[in-house]
This record gives C-alpha cells, sequence and structure tokens, in this order.
C-alpha cells in the first residue's frame, strides 16, 4: 500500500534556533502512534553552557532516528525486520521482527526502544503512510515553532531542500549527529 | 470530493511562512476530506472541529476519529489562534478523552466530607439533589448566599445559573488569579484592558523585552508562533528573570534580577531614558498627559540606583534601554501576564505602560497592534432579570471602583466565604477550577468550604475541591460537546466553533445541558437555548451557515488593519480622561491612588528562607493536566523544585535529591530537586499544579508541591487582585 518511490529520499531538518522544547512533537508522535505511555520515538534534549562561561546559554536537541544510509541496526538485524527502503526510510517490518533487541544498543543516535506493547523494537518512520497520503509527519505538522521541516531532497522544490539551500547560501551552520561514524545521516541540524 | 476553496490571497500568506506551507496545504487536503489523488478515502474515518480546552487559548483543533474512536487531533490551518499547530497539551487531548481516571457519573457524598465516599447517582437524581438543597438554602439565607468560580469555555453557563438564581456573586476567577492587575493598569494609562490574547505584535518586532512573562513555558501557541517568528527574523529580545528559563535560552540579553525588584529596573531604564531623551519625542509631546510631571517624578530612580536595588550591572541597564529606544517604535515592553506578585500590581504595571509609552509603539508593526474584532448581532444564550443585592467581595464597590462586577474578585470572595463576614455565603458552585490550587491559602480555601453548606462541582476530573464537594457533576469534555460559539480578536477577527467527535464516553453531559437542567429542577422558567439552537442564531447573524463551519471550523472575518497608526488611517487615540496615553493617571488621582507609580520595596525572606516563586511548564496547564499520563511521561512524573547551587550546598541538598518546602511547620511531599547556577539564591521556583491531595488522580496524587499550601494571598488595592510571591520557605531533605 505504501511501497517505496524510488525516485525519492525523504530526509528532516531541525532549524533549531526556531526549537523552544515545547515537546509537542514527542506527545504528538505518540498520538499517531499510539506508543506505550513512557515510550517515545522522538526527544528534545537541553543543554546548558557550564556555569564558568560568561554568558548564560541554554540550547535544544531534537533528535530521532536519523535514517542513516549505512544504518547499523539494518546491518545488525538477523531477520531483516529492519531494512532501508528505497525511499531512503528505515523501517522496521513487525511481521519479521522478533523482538532480540539486537539493534537497540547498535542504533548510535538512542533512537530505538523496545516496544513492550507489541514485543518489538520501535523507532521513528518518517511517519508512513502519512508522508504518502500527501501529509507531513505529524512531529511537523504539529511543531508550533516550525523548527522541523521535511520532505524529498531529491526534489529541489520541497521545503527541506529550500530550507538545505537557504541554509548554505546564508553560511548558516549544518551539521548531522556522529558524521565521524559515518553512519550518512538523513536528519540535518540547521543553526544561523 | 470537496473542491479546494483556499483563496488565492491566502495560498500567498501560507507560503509565505517558512516550512509551513506543505504543511498547511496537506493538513487542508486532510481537513477537508479532499485528499490527493494517490490516496483513497479511508473507510470510517471522519473529522470533527473544535477548539482546544487543554488551556484557554483555544487553538483551532480538527479531530481525526477512527471507527468511532477519536485517534488524533491537528491544528486548524487557517485558525488565527494557532495556524495548525498545537502543543505538547493539545496533543495529549486524546489522553484525557479515554482517561479511565475521569468522572464517570454524577456523585453525591455519602460521608464526611473529605472522606472520599460518594455514592453513584443519576442525573435525575443528582439534579434533584441540587435543585431542592439550592431552594432551602436560598430560602434559609438569600440568594445572595450562591456563589460561583467558573473558567473554560463553559464557564458562563454556570454563571448564568447563579445569576438566575438571584446571587451577584460570580467569578471567573483568571480575573484576581491572573490578569486583573494588569488588565487595570493598562486601562489606568491607555484606557483601555489588554485582553487575555495579548496584541503584542512579536513577529514584526525588532525589540522585544520581556518581564512577567515566560512566553515560551507559559505556553499560548499564537503568541508563542509569533515570538518564534520574531525570533527568527532578529528581533533583539531582553529577558528579565530571577531564573534562566527556556525564554532566556532564546534571548540576546538575559538579566537575573533579584526577586521583587522588577519596578526598580523598569523605572531606573525609564529614567535613563528620559535624561538622555532618546525617548519618541513625536508620541511623548503629542499623544501623551503628565509627561513633565512625571519626569520629574521618576528623576530620582537613577540607574545608579536600579543597580543596587535589582543587583544588575548599570551597563546591562542602560543597554536594555538603548536597544529599546533604537528599535522604538517597533518595540514593546511586553504587558506581562499573571502579573499577580508582590500585591502592588496594578502600579507595577502603570510602569510598564509608562516604559511603552515613551517608544510611541502605540497600533504600529512591531509593537502593540490593534485588535481587530468585528460586530455581529450575537444571541442570547438565556434571559433573565440582574440580581440586586451587592457583591460581596467589593468588586465594583466604593473599596474598589475599578473592581469588574462582572468578574468579580476570586480571592476576596473565597476570603468573605472562610469568614462569613459580609453575609452568609453558604451555597458554592464550582465550574472547570480547582480554589484549592488557585488561591493565595490552602488553608483559608479548605476553611471556606467547611463553611459551605451545599458544595456542588462540575469538572471532568476528580480534583481536589471535587473531593470536597457535596455534589459532583461530570462534564463531557471539550471533544464530547457542543459548545455556543465563540468570537476572538487578534490580527484577525474569527469565530470559532465545536461539535462532539464522538459520543460521551461516559454518563457525562456539556456545562450548559447541565445548568439549563438544573435551572429547571429548580423551578425557574428555563429560558436557557440548547446550544446548537444558539449556534445556529449565531451563523445566521453572522451569514455563514453550520456546513461550512463543520468544514472549517473557523471563520475569519473581513480584515481591517491592526495598524492603524502606522498605515496612516488614524492618529492614535486612547479611552482615559484626557483622550491621551497617561503617564499621570486622572482616574488614579479622582479615585486618590498615587497618579504615578513610584517604587515601593516588597518584602524579603529571611536569611534561611526563600521567596518561593511558581510558574508554567510548557506541557501542563494550571492544575488541570497534571494527571495525563501522556504528559507526564515528558517529565518521568518528577517535579522540580529549582534552587540555586550556593544555598543547595549549604542545606546539603544535591541534584536529584528528594526535598520538602515548608512553611510555619507545614511539609510539602517530596520535589526533585534541581541544583544550578542560573536562579536567584534568594529564591526557589516550583512549576504550578502539583502536589494533588485528592485519591481520584491515582497517577499523581502526593507527587510533588501544592503551590497554593505556600504563596502569600495579599490584595491589590486598586484592582482587588491577588497577589502570591511574597510566601517565604524554607527546605529540607526528604
Amino acid at each position: 500500500m505504501y511501497s517505496a518511490d524510488k525516485t525519492k529520499k525523504f530526509a528532516m531538518a531541525y532549524i533549531v534556533d526556531r526549537c523552544v522544547d515545547c515537546k509537542a512533537c514527542m506527545v504528538a508522535c505518540k498520538a499517531e502512534w499510539q506508543i506505550p505511555d513512557n515510550d517515545f520515538r522522538t526527544h528534545i534534549d537541553t543543554g546548558i553552557a557550564p556555569a564558568a562561561t560568561e554568558r548564560l546559554s541554554m540550547h535544544f536537541l531534537p533528535h530521532q532516528c536519523n535514517h542513516c544510509d549505512d544504518a547499523p541496526c539494518v546491518t545488525v538485524c538477523p531477520t531483516k525486520a529492519s531494512h532501508k527502503r528505497a525511499d531512503g526510510v528505515v523501517d522496521i517490518d513487525n511481521r519479521k521482527c522478533v523482538g532480540c533487541r539486537y539493534c537497540i544498543p547498535s542504533c548510535p543516535y538512542n533512537a530505538r526502544f523496545f516496544n513492550n506493547q507489541l514485543g518489538v523494537a520501535d523507532k521513528c518512520t518518517f511517519c508512513l503512510p502519512r508522508i504518502y497520503d500527501g501529509l507531513m509527519p505529524a512531529c511537523v505538522t504539529t511543531c508550533p515553532g516550525r523548527a522541523r521541516v521535511f520532505g524529498d531532497i531529491n526534489d529541489p522544490e520541497s521545503e527541506i531542500s529550500k530550507a538545505l539551500k537557504d541554509a548554505a547560501d546564508n553560511r548558516y551552520r549544518v551539521w548531522t549527529l556522529r558524521k565521524d561514524l559515518g553512519t550518512e545521516p538523513n536528519i540535518y541540524y540547521i543553526q544561523k | 470530493m470537496t473542491k479546494c476553496r483556499i483563496s488565492r490571497r491566502r495560498f500567498i500568506q501560507g507560503t509565505a511562512s517558512v516550512g509551513a506551507a506543505l504543511a498547511s496545504m496537506s493538513s487542508f487536503r486532510l481537513l477537508t476530506g479532499s485528499s490527493p489523488a494517490s490516496a483513497e478515502p479511508q473507510q470510517g474515518v471522519t473529522y470533527a472541529q473544535n477548539w482546544c480546552e487543554m488551556c484557554f487559548w483555544k487553538c483551532g483543533l480538527t479531530a481525526k476519529v477512527v471507527d468511532g474512536k477519536v485517534k488524533k487531533l491537528e491544528g486548524q490551518p487557517d485558525c488565527p489562534s494557532n495556524y495548525g499547530k498545537l502543543c505538547a497539551k493539545g496533543n495529549a487531548g486524546v489522553f484525557q478523552l479515554y482517561d479511565p481516571d475521569r468522572l464517570k457519573t454524577p456523585l453525591i457524598r455519602d460521608g464526611e466530607r473529605g472522606s472520599g465516599k460518594f455514592r453513584k447517582a443519576t442525573w435525575e437524581e443528582a439534579l434533584t439533589y441540587v435543585a431542592q438543597k439550592t431552594n432551602e438554602l436560598k430560602e434559609k439565607y438569600g440568594p445572595e448566599t450562591f456563589s460561583i468560580f467558573a473558567h473554560g469555555s463553559g464557564e458562563h453557563s454556570f454563571v448564568e445559573l447563579v445569576e438566575i438564581i438571584g446571587s451577584p456573586n460570580y467569578c471567573i476567577p483568571s480575573y484576581a488569579q491572573c490578569t486583573g492587575s494588569r488588565d487595570i493598569g493598562w486601562a489606568l494609562s491607555y484606557g483601555k484592558a489588554v485582553g487575555g490574547k495579548e496584541p503584542v505584535d512579536s513577529q514584526n518586532s525588532k525589540c522585544i523585552m520581556l518581564l512577567g512573562r515566560n512566553i515560551v513555558e507559559a505556553l499560548h501557541v499564537g503568541e508563542m508562533q509569533d515570538f518564534v517568528e520574531g525570533v527568527a527574523k532578529g528581533a533583539h529580545v531582553i529577558y528579565v528573570d530571577p531564573r534562566f528559563t527556556k525564554t532566556a535560552a532564546k534571548a540576546n540579553q538575559y538579566m537575573m534580577i533579584k526577586p521583587g525588584t522588577d519596578s526598580a529596573l523598569l523605572l531606573g531604564m525609564i529614567n535613563y531614558i528620559i535624561e538622555k531623551e532618546i525617548y519618541n519625542k513625536n508620541f511623548v509631546d503629542g499623544y501623551t498627559h503628565g509627561f513633565d510631571l512625571f519626569k520629574e517624578h521618576v528623576a530620582e530612580y537613577t540607574v545608579e540606583w536600579a543597580s543596587q536595588i535589582t543587583e544588575i550591572p548599570q551597563t546591562e541597564i542602560i543597554k536594555a534601554a538603548e536597544k529599546l529606544c533604537e528599535a522604538a517604535p517597533h518595540c514593546y515592553i511586553h504587558p506581562g501576564r499573571r502579573l499577580t506578585r508582590y500585591g502592588n500590581d496594578t502600579q507595577f504595571t502603570r510602569i510598564v505602560a509608562c516604559l511603552n509609552m515613551l517608544m510611541g509603539n502605540w497600533e504600529v508593526r512591531g509593537g502593540i497592534y490593534r485588535t481587530v474584532g468585528f460586530k455581529y448581532d450575537a444571541p442570547h444564550m438565556v434571559h433573565f432579570d440582574k440580581p440586586y443585592a451587592d457583591r460581596a467581595d467589593g468588586a465594583g464597590s466604593e473599596e474598589f471602583p475599578l473592581g469588574p462586577k462582572n468578574l468579580g474578585f476570586a480571592n476576596k470572595l473565597m476570603e468573605h466565604i472562610a469568614n462569613q463576614d459580609v453575609y452568609p455565603l453558604k451555597g458554592m458552585f464550582v465550574y472547570g477550577c480547582n480554589p484549592l490550587h488557585h488561591h493565595g491559602s490552602t488553608e483559608m480555601v479548605k476553611k471556606a468550604l467547611e463553611n459551605t453548606e451545599l458544595l456542588v462541582t462540575c469538572e471532568i476530573y476528580m480534583t481536589d475541591t471535587a473531593w470536597l464537594s457535596d455534589v459532583i457533576l461530570p462534564e463531557s469534555t471539550y471533544l464530547e460537546r457542543y459548545d455556543p460559539v465563540i468570537s476572538t480578536g487578534r490580527r484577525k477577527g474569527y469565530i470559532q466553533f465545536r461539535e462532539p467527535a464522538v459520543n460521551p464516553v461516559f454518563d457525562t453531559k456539556g456545562g450548559w445541558e447541565i445548568a439549563a437542567q438544573l435551572s429547571a429542577a429548580m423551578g425557574h422558567e428555563n429560558e436557557f437555548l440548547d446550544v446548537r439552537e444558539y449556534n445556529r442564531l449565531a451563523f445566521e447573524a453572522l451569514g455563514i451557515t453550520e456546513e461550512y463551519m463543520k468544514k472549517h471550523g473557523v471563520w475569519v472575518a473581513n480584515e481591517s488593519t491592526p495598524y492603524p497608526v502606522e498605515d496612516g488611517e488614524e492618529e492614535p487615540s486612547f479611552r482615559t480622561p484626557s483622550g491621551k496615553a497617561e503617564f499621570y493617571s486622572n482616574l488614579c488621582e479622582h479615585f486618590s491612588y498615587p497618579p504615578m507609580p513610584s517604587y515601593e520595596e516588597n518584602p524579603v525572606p529571611a536569611e534561611d528562607e526563600f521567596r518561593f516563586l511558581f510558574g508554567r511548564l510548557s506541557f501542563h496547564t494550571h492544575a488541570r493536566t497534571q494527571n495525563n499520563a501522556w504528559l507526564l511521561a515528558l517529565h518521568k512524573s518528577e517535579v522540580p523544585l529549582w534552587i540555586h547551587t550556593d544555598r543547595a550546598k549549604a542545606l546539603g541538598i544535591k541534584d536529584g535529591m528528594q526535598v520538602r518546602l515548608v512553611k510555619e511547620g507545614f511539609k510539602s511531599n517530596p520535589c526533585t530537586a534541581r541544583v544550578v547556577d542560573y536562579i536567584h539564591p534568594q529564591a526557589v521556583f516550583l512549576p504550578y499544579g502539583f502536589g494533588h491531595e485528592t485519591k481520584g488522580l491515582t497517577r499523581i496524587t502526593g507527587k510533588g508541591a501544592r503551590t497554593s499550601d505556600f504563596t502569600s494571598n495579599l490584595t491589590d488595592p486598586i484592582s482587588g487582585a491577588a497577589g502570591f510571591h511574597n510566601g517565604f520557605v524554607k527546605l529540607e531533605i526528604a
């Protein structure tokens, strides 16, 4: 029903200046996917500059599955339940997942958790099938600060392509998490 | 399939906001049922329009219903309250709807008050019981013996019921406990109250100064969206708070102020701006009253003086003043919200207003915009004669001539119920309120409840107040009921519509239905309209249809400019006695209040005490959402208590330790110490809304501290509103 469109490559960017750590994304995702009460597929961390710095500063770091091009969770999965789709989404096939949990510690981004209700590994899917229904992922739709931008980076007209181009043109800081690990993440951070 | 009705103009507006266009377009398709060609319409899926009731900002939302169950809530893209967005609380509305902790049937107390023993009752039984008791009390003490504390979209259902009974003692606590002092202070200065949707034009502002407004955590979606837009466009943000909050994280300049000295900071800035003559002369000369007197009056408040009082370096104070003046008139100093600080808050708000006046930011972009409303012949929900007795709380009396009789002083009324010192106040109705959490003194509220012969609570949860009630009438949540349409003004005027997404999950009714049935049971000629009939009349008056509202949820009126002064359509005008913005308040003089605001020293805590500060988290509202499992999970059910590192060290408190607040021998439940450098050492901070006693909130009862156990209970001499932040506490390790 939602087979991967090979022409697309989905990615997300957080414009971190716009994040206020309100946690709307976390709850919207929970509602959309009926995640067990104490688990979340996306998180926001708060970081505070050490007190010794002259000027106090606090930053917010949203994070979730990075949908890596070279995903360790896919490599370690013994049943191929975790797989990389042609549209870039790292998905879990619940029918194939045997709950061995290898994937959970293999993820350098701590993006996976064990869903006790379903007995399977769980994580962000970029809101398949919402995105094939022409919607944005739940976290993007709800984000009051409009910090989250999602779309097909193969399409230069998509919001995310525009956001990344805008960031490049204006020389904003753009980075991915733990680039050194070579997992090739598809979540970008943009900061002015 | 419905045709997509996006006008060209709206489409352009949509694309103008970064990252929003696609989301809104897609959601629009979803909401209107006009799905993209690739997807089949889903079977068993319907949508219902509503506005959120998780807080009081009233974000427009659409409920997605799958096979008769609400699955998901999403913002209405066109609603000017929130433009398609919902916060964490809004998203958690689904959990509330199906929460097994909800009140499920009417309950009548069947044991000692506070024993928690209730018997289940049918609606007929409960309504008859309340009606009989009400009529008995009315016979015995007169109709004015009744009071009502009400907040939320259904508040007027019970307010009008109490008016029908014949009592003037109705209170909307948001006046006394939240915005009252601010609105009166603003009215004295500009001739008009600020209003619940503060008209600060953050999205176009070049400089924003916030004090008394933690805009990011005391989160109202629309206001916060505007703020983030302003920040993204490069507004210079000045934030003042004894605590480094998430709003401070977005600020260019953060000033840690000594708690209780905000007015000194502003007076120092005012003095500097006037001395240096960097104020907006055009505005001050042309459109203000009493500037020369004011200049003389503030001459003593030098920056040096302000720095000593506030503990903020002079350079910082000067920098803030200069940044504002550089940006003027496209800047604002936020009027503040819940300015219930130290019991002299109307005069503090006057200082805020005067500093704004120096900027000349009236009805211009980036300053204070004009709320755009619209007129229509709104139908009357109910007809009755106005009551004649005097209010017990003194609102509108000689003592408090500026106190609005239609809002009342919840704090004063509760005191008079506790003391029974004006006339017998024996019957209390509570709608959507939880006085045990919302007042300055829990002890006083408990005494009031003890003195009440009939306490009726209309609620969706077993709150602390419901727990002590005689009768509990369970209300349907916003997702299960109709409510009369509401009209709101921001930069546009608009109408919002609420319809049930699902039938009531439990044996509950909407507030209007309950009030109407109670009124009938009491033997009053029942003149309440049915909500749907009211809405039909409203739509007729507006020239729209229910079908339109069922599809869109919101109707936006014709636009006029929110910036009439900047757009050259009007000269600045003010509904004050002088017709100008008043540095020197004629009304204050008339009522024998100081016509110009001065610095007043607030009480300070002893060496071993802390000033007790409280406020919101971005994911909880007042004391009403703490039991929501989805929201609790966001903070792992922990209730943080902020304390400065040095003070913690002296007490042997380490980060993460369990600590109790202590005041006059009374101890709170344990809270989790958050030991940080970025709170003023003289204060501790606790998020509002925890420490519930009731056994009916299974997830949160007994966790954390109840703020009203530790706050001060003062009354502002001008507005009559409450002052909370002169409560002083000690800490001990749990």
